[in-house]
């Protein structure tokens, strides 16, 4: 088991340094540097950067050097903890994601919890009620939660918000609030707009586990280890709990690899539409931009994340599924 | 609109241009009745010094601080020649916040240009003159080596330090001058290629001095350019151009004024790499709260965190005809939008009081319709470019000898042009506010060569567009009646780079494309992301490039989209790089257009005004005349022009002058802008 586990921290390592590698190098291929992106977006908003303006910038951001003295500059700082400043926003690549960290968090776990919290009772009643009206009407509304993508919902359900109900659109806070120290009224104000940005985070992932349970919990339901414990007379709640649930359980345990990276950055999709202030809005923009330091930097935090998910979801498996652990020691 | 329709009665009566005619007149009669679009107009300046008010007032934040004893009063803050605003219907009152949105720290033009008026001289409201800003005035001597700029007596930065010609040696010596903060000289500095000189004539005088004649300096100092610009702009995303600086405040942070040691440390200290990232932070207006400045708002909340927060500046330097210190908002209060859609979406909501940024012409419908619930009006600021959506023809392209021969034949080009139907676009994306034809400037400005322009070659005849092509040699079409190529038999396609930008420019190119195959004509349409997309264009990769012509209405201060004499134009990136280098680098054109087009440009600086106006008609004329661009929809409100304003504002322009030189909004003055009770 120790010597398992050393294994893959090991590889965990190489694997780590490889994306830093690759990172950087995928996101220098295109032909554009930043100033080349400034320049363009400059040029989409109806102004202009003079060759003169742009020889400054690129001396300014050492974009005149060789890739691999970027590298290593930056691999360098990162090694001692430091991430430089993002070309854009002129602050610490730190704290420009620190400032969105957070909320990017409360709001995935917030998402996480929803999805769960519906996904798992649903699927079971659906399972155990097998072609009941309910089941009929969950498979329903699951199939149009798995056929609708998440940004085109975002954007109906903000539609709908501003003709009907006269909401706020997009973000997490009403504008009165954004520049006000932290108060109850703020407070309430965030609560008020995070339910629907966390069910729309939420509703695709409810879908698809609500089938993935239902078929896991059917094919359980018929095993004879099921049948053999309701002819002992055990309770009914007891039957589907104990055993077939837990059985049933493992896609979930193996989808944490991947829940890790999305708790810090979100769907990167449904928050640009939705324009929450998360991590995956700045990721898609630091990567149009061009700011290497920042688009290296999250995508660096998410490889590392999802690096020690699979980690995490594989222990995990072991620990909720024998049959796993003994399959692995053998 | 009815000088337009004057002017055009006078055209040449071909039935092409009749039928123009007729469209044209029937668009300005619905463009009218629409109430979207009004006329120009601004706030007035007073330079009469009897006029000017005698006593001066502020508003009540700044009194407070007054009363306790932090700043001191008006009177001493203000210039003795301060600027006075007549302001466009009344006299405003204090207070309230401006808001607004942006799209991050790389929005920050939207704050540059509101905070323009510390530009050294600016436009009229209707764009056609240079008037008083920072500077009272200039001179240009008679032989045109000499201008003078007049500063204002007892003007004061935004800390309340004096403002004077020593902040333009200043910038000239210490920032221009060192190479490590600016590595490139700016060529409006250098005509013909000589440099030219600042020099302090006393402390409210800045003389510069040229070995060349170069009359058209004084654009420059008023133009949206290097030298003109004024500090917000050109001194923020790490440029240092601007013509003067904050040198009290920022000697600090050079290496000449202590040691490179010193500065260094300091450096470190602060978290940057070495001086010269120091130094680029500190003297950005939009990321450090503590630089000086002399427009009307200073930051106090910097563009890189969801909010950019501006709040008045207590030394600005303008008054109303009242007294009253400018500007009359507290505050500009920017909120980030993390896209687009959100934006227009919450500006229907009310949720901005003005914005006229980043909204989309081709809601126009449903902002109409929201006008009455978000309690805003909708204007149309038409822009003065001849089109806002056109296709650039690459002439040093060089991937493929076939496709450049075809490029670089004038009647090929002048086919393709004939083969757009231009009403169709208009009807389509920009319902039918833009005006058709041509590229030329629209014909109110100075450099218009005149209404015949617009329609040459600029209508829609697919008839004479098939026999031109058939009678360059390319009659023989393959079976799906597309034209084929005369090296190999293959079917000639010709690239299409569009960018998303101001208007959906990919399927505006593929209508045409789609109205291309009526004259045989294959366009493959290549939509690329914007960054890929120009970096392909500078690199000289393009067949035909689709953007507007934006700016170009003063062709010597926005020549890009017109004529290739600034690295990486559209039209021949490899050509403009020849010209711009004197021909030590690229390539020389065997076009003797457009070495005539050279001609024409270079000898213009050494003009005065009515020669350059003749030589920018000159120009135009052989653009036209050669489609090296090809025009479709222009003069429209499509970028920047669709204002939304709310009915609580006071002192708004029914139509803002919608230009690059025009720094829109900010030649309409938000100083003077106000919430009414």
């Amino acid at each position: 088991m120790l010597t398992y586990l050393l294994r893959r921290l090991g590889l965990a390592a190489i694997t780590i340094f490889a994306i830093t590698l690759v990172t950087f190098v995928i996101l220098h291929l295109p032909p554009v540097d930043f100033v080349t992106a400034y320049a363009a977006q400059a040029a989409a908003s109806g102004s202009a950067i003079s060759p003169a303006e742009a020889d400054a910038m690129r001396l300014a951001y050492g974009l005149n050097q060789p890739l691999w003295v970027q590298y290593w500059k930056w691999i360098s700082m990162v090694a001692v903890g430091d991430f430089g400043r993002s070309f854009e926003y002129g602050r610490p690549v730190t704290e420009v994601i620190g400032d969105r960290l957070w909320l990017t968090i409360l709001l995935s776990i917030g998402a996480i919890i929803v999805t769960w919290g519906l996904a798992l009772p649903i699927g079971i009643y659906s399972a155990v009620r097998q072609y009941s009206v309910g089941d009929y009407i969950f498979t329903f509304l699951g199939f149009i939660g798995l056929a609708i993508p998440g940004f085109l919902l975002a954007l109906i359900v903000m539609y709908v918000g501003l003709r009907v109900f006269n909401m706020n659109v997009g973000g997490l806070f009403s504008s009165e609030y954004q520049l006000a120290p932290w108060t109850w009224a703020k407070l309430w104000d965030l609560m008020k707009h995070l339910p629907v940005p966390m069910l729309i985070l939420a509703l695709p992932g409810i879908a698809q586990l609500v089938r993935i349970m239902r078929a896991n919990l059917l094919d359980e339901l018929r095993r004879p280890y099921v049948v053999t414990a309701r002819a002992r007379g055990l309770a009914e709640r007891r039957v589907i709990l104990r055993y077939p649930v837990r059985a049933a359980m493992n896609p979930f345990a193996s989808t944490i690899g991947y829940l890790l990276p999305y708790t810090v950055s979100g769907s990167v999709i449904i928050s640009v539409v939705l324009s929450l202030p998360t991590v995956g809005p700045l990721l898609l923009h630091s990567l149009i931009a061009q700011d290497m330091l920042l688009g290296s930097t999250i995508i660096l935090l998410l490889g590392v994340l999802t690096v020690f998910g699979t980690l995490l979801s594989d222990l995990l498996l072991m620990w909720i599924d024998p049959r796993i652990r003994l399959g692995q020691l053998r | 609109m009815l000088s337009r329709r004057v002017m055009l009665s006078a055209l040449a009566a071909s039935p092409a241009a009749m039928a123009f005619l007729r469209s044209e007149v029937a668009r300005a009669a619905d463009l009218a009745a629409s109430g979207l679009v009004g006329e120009l107009q601004g706030p007035t300046i007073i330079t009469d010094p009897a006029k000017w008010p005698k006593t001066f007032a502020e508003a009540p934040m700044l009194a407070e601080q007054v009363k306790a004893g932090k700043l001191p009063p008006v009177a001493q803050r203000i210039p003795a020649e301060p600027l006075v605003w007549q302001p466009l219907n009344e006299i405003g009152t204090y207070g309230g916040t401006w808001r607004r949105a942006f799209t991050g720290p790389g929005d920050g033009e939207n704050g540059n240009r509101i905070q323009s008026s510390d530009k050294p001289l600016h436009w009229s409201a209707d764009g056609s003159k240079i008037v008083p800003c920072v500077a009272k005035g200039y001179t240009l001597s008679e032989d045109g080596k000499t201008y003078t700029l007049f500063l204002r007596k007892g003007m004061k930065w935004s800390d309340g330090a004096p403002f004077t010609a020593d902040d333009f040696i200043f910038w000239f010596e210490d920032i221009y001058g060192n190479p490590d903060i600016v590595p490139t000289p700016t060529p409006e500095m250098r005509p013909k290629g000589k440099p030219g000189r600042m020099v302090k004539v006393d402390e409210t005088t800045v003389r510069w001095d040229f070995d060349v004649p170069y009359y058209l300096f004084e654009e420059i100092m008023a133009g949206d350019t290097a030298m003109g610009g004024g500090q917000a702009v050109r001194q923020a995303a790490k440029i240092s151009f601007g013509a003067y600086a904050p040198g009290h405040y920022l000697k600090q942070f050079l290496p000449k004024y202590s040691s490179l040691e010193a500065v260094n440390a300091r450096a470190k200290q602060e978290g940057f790499e070495n001086w010269v990232q120091m130094l680029h932070f500190k003297k950005d207006w939009e990321l450090n709260t503590e630089v000086p400045v002399l427009g009307p708002w200073r930051t106090v909340r910097p563009i890189n965190t969801a909010i950019w927060l501006l709040e008045r500046n207590p030394y600005y330097y303008a008054v109303d005809t009242a007294g009253n210190q400018l500007p009359y908002f507290d505050k500009v209060q920017f909120t980030l939008a993390e896209n687009l859609e959100i934006i227009n979406l919450r500006a229907m909501a009310g949720e901005y009081d003005e914005q006229e940024r980043h909204i989309d012409l081709g809601k126009l419908p449903v902002l109409l319709d929201n006008q009455d619930k978000g309690n805003y009006k909708v204007h149309l600021d038409l822009g003065f470019a001849g089109s806002d959506f056109m296709f650039h023809v690459n002439q040093s392209f060089n991937g493929d000898a076939e496709i450049r021969k075809w490029l670089t034949n004038a009647d090929f080009r002048r086919a393709l042009a004939l083969g757009i139907d231009r009403d169709q676009l208009n009807e389509t994306f920009w319902l039918g506010v833009g005006t058709p034809g041509s590229p030329a400037p629209g014909e109110t400005m100075p450099q218009s060569p005149g209404p015949a322009w617009r329609t040459k070659w600029s209508t829609y005849d697919p008839a004479t567009a098939n026999k031109m092509l058939d009678g360059i040699g390319l009659a023989k079409k393959d079976s799906d009646g597309f034209r084929v190529r005369t090296d190999n038999g293959q079917r000639l396609r010709i690239e299409v780079i569009a960018i998303a930008a101001f208007l959906p420019y990919p399927k505006l190119s593929e209508m045409v494309a789609d109205q291309w195959r009526k004259i045989g004509i294959q366009a493959d349409v290549k939509e690329m992301e914007r960054g890929l997309g120009f970096a392909k264009q500078t690199n000289n990769e393009h067949q035909l490039f689709v953007w507007n012509n934006g700016g170009t209405e003063l062709l010597y201060l926005f020549p890009t989209w017109a004529v290739p004499v600034i690295p990486g134009a559209a039209f021949a990136p490899d050509y403009a790089t020849w010209y711009s280098s004197g021909g030590a680098q690229g390539t020389k054109p065997d076009d003797p257009n457009i070495l005539k087009i050279f001609d024409l440009y270079t000898e213009a600086s050494s003009l005065k005004a009515d020669g350059r106006n003749h030589n920018a008609q000159e120009i135009w004329k052989i653009l036209v005349d050669q489609q090296y661009g090809i025009g479709t929809v222009g003069q429209s409100p499509a970028g920047l022009g669709v204002r939304l304003v709310s009915n609580k504002l006071g002192n708004i322009a029914a139509r803002v002058c919608n230009a690059q030189h025009c720094r829109t909004p900010g030649n309409s003055h938000p100083e003077t802008w106000y919430f009414k009770a």
